[in-house]
């Protein structure tokens, strides 16, 4: 913080107005802040020769080029007035911010995957990755990239790779947890956001885990150090280029090696087998097209995606679409497709609309809610309200509370209780729900909707709604 | 666990453990060279492009 003495009034001015990112405070390089509604970054003094080399090796200009870390503008002044300043950078704004924990199984793995190419390139310009958290990786564009410029340093090469534990923790672990045991074990990440420890990854993973001589060396092994005295040797032992270079491509060949099994879970093969016709399907698609096509709306949230079939309809109308389900299997399904057609527009998200991320971190401020990350111009909830509903026992009133709150316009279906779908959900429980009609639908969204739109979908009796938010 | 533990640093243990890594990954590097040799003597040019690959070379 700047002394008194050195205030001038600009400058209490401008410190005022700059608002530093709460989960910005581990690094003495600089940090994120905002201003006036953009995002800055500070670097500050101590790290001045760190970024001068990452401009002059060249491998700034390299890596954005490849599209592996974001691109920023310099900017020449002291906007928050700190003594440490040296320089502020405008990086490339983001759209939207999206935490690991929320990722598919694919999406971890290509940032592990990109963390390793950063750190290769990085020694190719006698620089070295000091972090690797997937906290640095945002996904824009279609792929993974990197936020952080400040996370290089110069590399000395009788050192190991400082961030290895960071990386075995943070990326390794839940890859593993993922492959040998479930998928929805990345959410843990939530739990352990500086890495998942050792200890317990050994304990959760299965015993046919450890044929694998990688999980021996970077899991097992670490894990058994630890637990041992404790004691630290006080001479570090010489590492070499060559060293690192064996580390890497093993890292590299090891987390290019985990897929997931194949499994068919209770969604991601929903479109295939569904008693929904084609001509249902179709005639859905081309209704919610152009109505996204005619709206006023930049951003779309598809709550209940599934595989993404309307999330793509909306993506390729220009909107940018975050496409949310709570099943891995058909995020993955879905990232990995918007990989291959080269659809850029989408984010595929893992989450449970019902159960969503908390706030987390020092004093639940550092990593925002999914809510108020979610605020979008449309929301889109086909087919989703009989699970929630009936499945989930929330009443419709708390459905446009909620969806009101995401967005001003929403595109919704309601699927009334004779569908085929509502009666496999009433199969095994008490019928009681004796309001589910649209009438108590209409009723409850009217309070906080307008509608503007009534369409039936033929041969369905499911009806689809298009609906303005009162203000 | 020793309670003086939790003032070590975590990356510090990690030093030992890629030193271990590296060496075992270095050994495991000389095999695999001489046994590409070997190969390589015994009619394995089938597969021409295999040891001039540079991430094949050096995956363990």
């Amino acid at each position: 913080m700047a002394g008194k003495k050195t205030i001038s009034r600009v400058t209490i001015k401008k410190m005022s107005r700059y608002k530093k990112h709460p989960a910005s405070y581990r690094d003495p390089s600089g940090f994120v802040f905002e201003q006036d509604d953009i995002y800055y970054r500070q670097v500050n003094k101590p790290y001045a020769a760190n970024y001068e080399r990452l401009i002059k090796s060249g491998l700034y200009d390299l890596l954005v080029k490849e599209k592996k870390m974001l691109s920023h503008t310099e900017v020449e002044e002291n906007l928050t007035g700190e003594e440490d300043w040296y320089k502020t950078l405008l990086p490339e704004q983001l759209r939207f911010i999206s935490y690991p924990y929320e990722w598919c199984f694919s999406q971890w793995k290509d940032a592990a995957l990109l963390t390793l190419e950063l750190l290769q390139t990085a020694l190719d310009h006698d620089m070295i990755l000091k972090d690797a958290t997937p906290f640095n990786i945002q996904f824009a564009d279609g792929g993974p990239l990197l936020i952080d410029s400040l996370s290089f340093e110069k590399y000395d090469e009788t050192k190991p790779w400082v961030a290895y534990h960071q990386f075995i923790g943070c990326f390794v672990a839940p890859l593993l947890l993922a492959r040998y045991q479930s998928a929805d074990l990345l959410r843990m990440f939530q739990l352990y956001p500086d890495g998942i420890p050792l200890r317990l990854v050994a304990g959760l993973l299965p015993l046919k885990s450890f044929l694998n001589i990688q999980v021996w060396l970077h899991i097992r092994l670490p894990n058994m150090l630890s637990a041992g005295t404790g004691a630290v040797p006080k001479k570090t032992p010489a590492f070499s280029r060559k060293k690192m270079k064996h580390l890497i491509s093993n890292l590299f060949s090891f987390v290019q090696s985990l897929s997931l099994p194949t499994i068919k879970t209770q969604w991601n093969n929903y479109y295939d087998e569904t008693i929904l016709s084609d001509a249902y399907l179709n005639a859905k698609k081309k209704i919610v097209e152009a109505w996204l096509r005619e709206l006023p709306a930049s951003t779309v949230l598809d709550l209940g995606t599934n595989t993404g079939l309307f999330a793509e309809v909306a993506a390729l109308t220009g909107k940018y679409t975050i496409a949310v389900d709570a099943d891995t299997a058909c995020v993955d399904k879905l990232y990995n497709e918007c990989r291959k057609k080269k659809i850029t527009a989408l984010m595929p998200l893992c989450a449970d609309i019902t159960n969503p991320s908390p706030s987390i971190g020092w004093d639940n401020t550092e990593r925002s809610s999914f809510s108020d990350r979610m605020q979008t111009s449309l929301t889109m909830a086909l087919a989703l309200i009989h699970h929630l509903v009936i499945g989930k026992n929330l009443s419709f009133d708390q459905l446009a509370e909620t969806f009101s709150e995401f967005s001003p316009l929403l595109i919704i279906e309601f699927v009334p209780k004779n569908d085929p779908r509502v009666d496999l959900l009433l199969a095994n429980r008490d019928d009681i729900f004796d309001d589910y009609n649209e009438d108590a639908f209409l009723k409850a969204f009217q309070e906080k909707m307008i509608v503007l739109e009534r369409t039936m979908l033929q041969g369905t009796g499911r009806i689809l709604f298009l609906m303005k938010r009162k203000d | 666990m020793l309670p003086y533990l939790l003032y070590i640093d975590p990356g510090s243990g990690s030093y030992l453990v890629q030193a271990i890594i590296a060496a075992v990954l270095g050994v495991a590097f000389y095999f695999k060279t001489i046994w590409l040799r070997i190969k390589l003597f015994f009619g394995g040019r089938k597969k021409d492009n295999q040891p001039g690959n540079h991430k094949e070379d050096e995956q363990v």
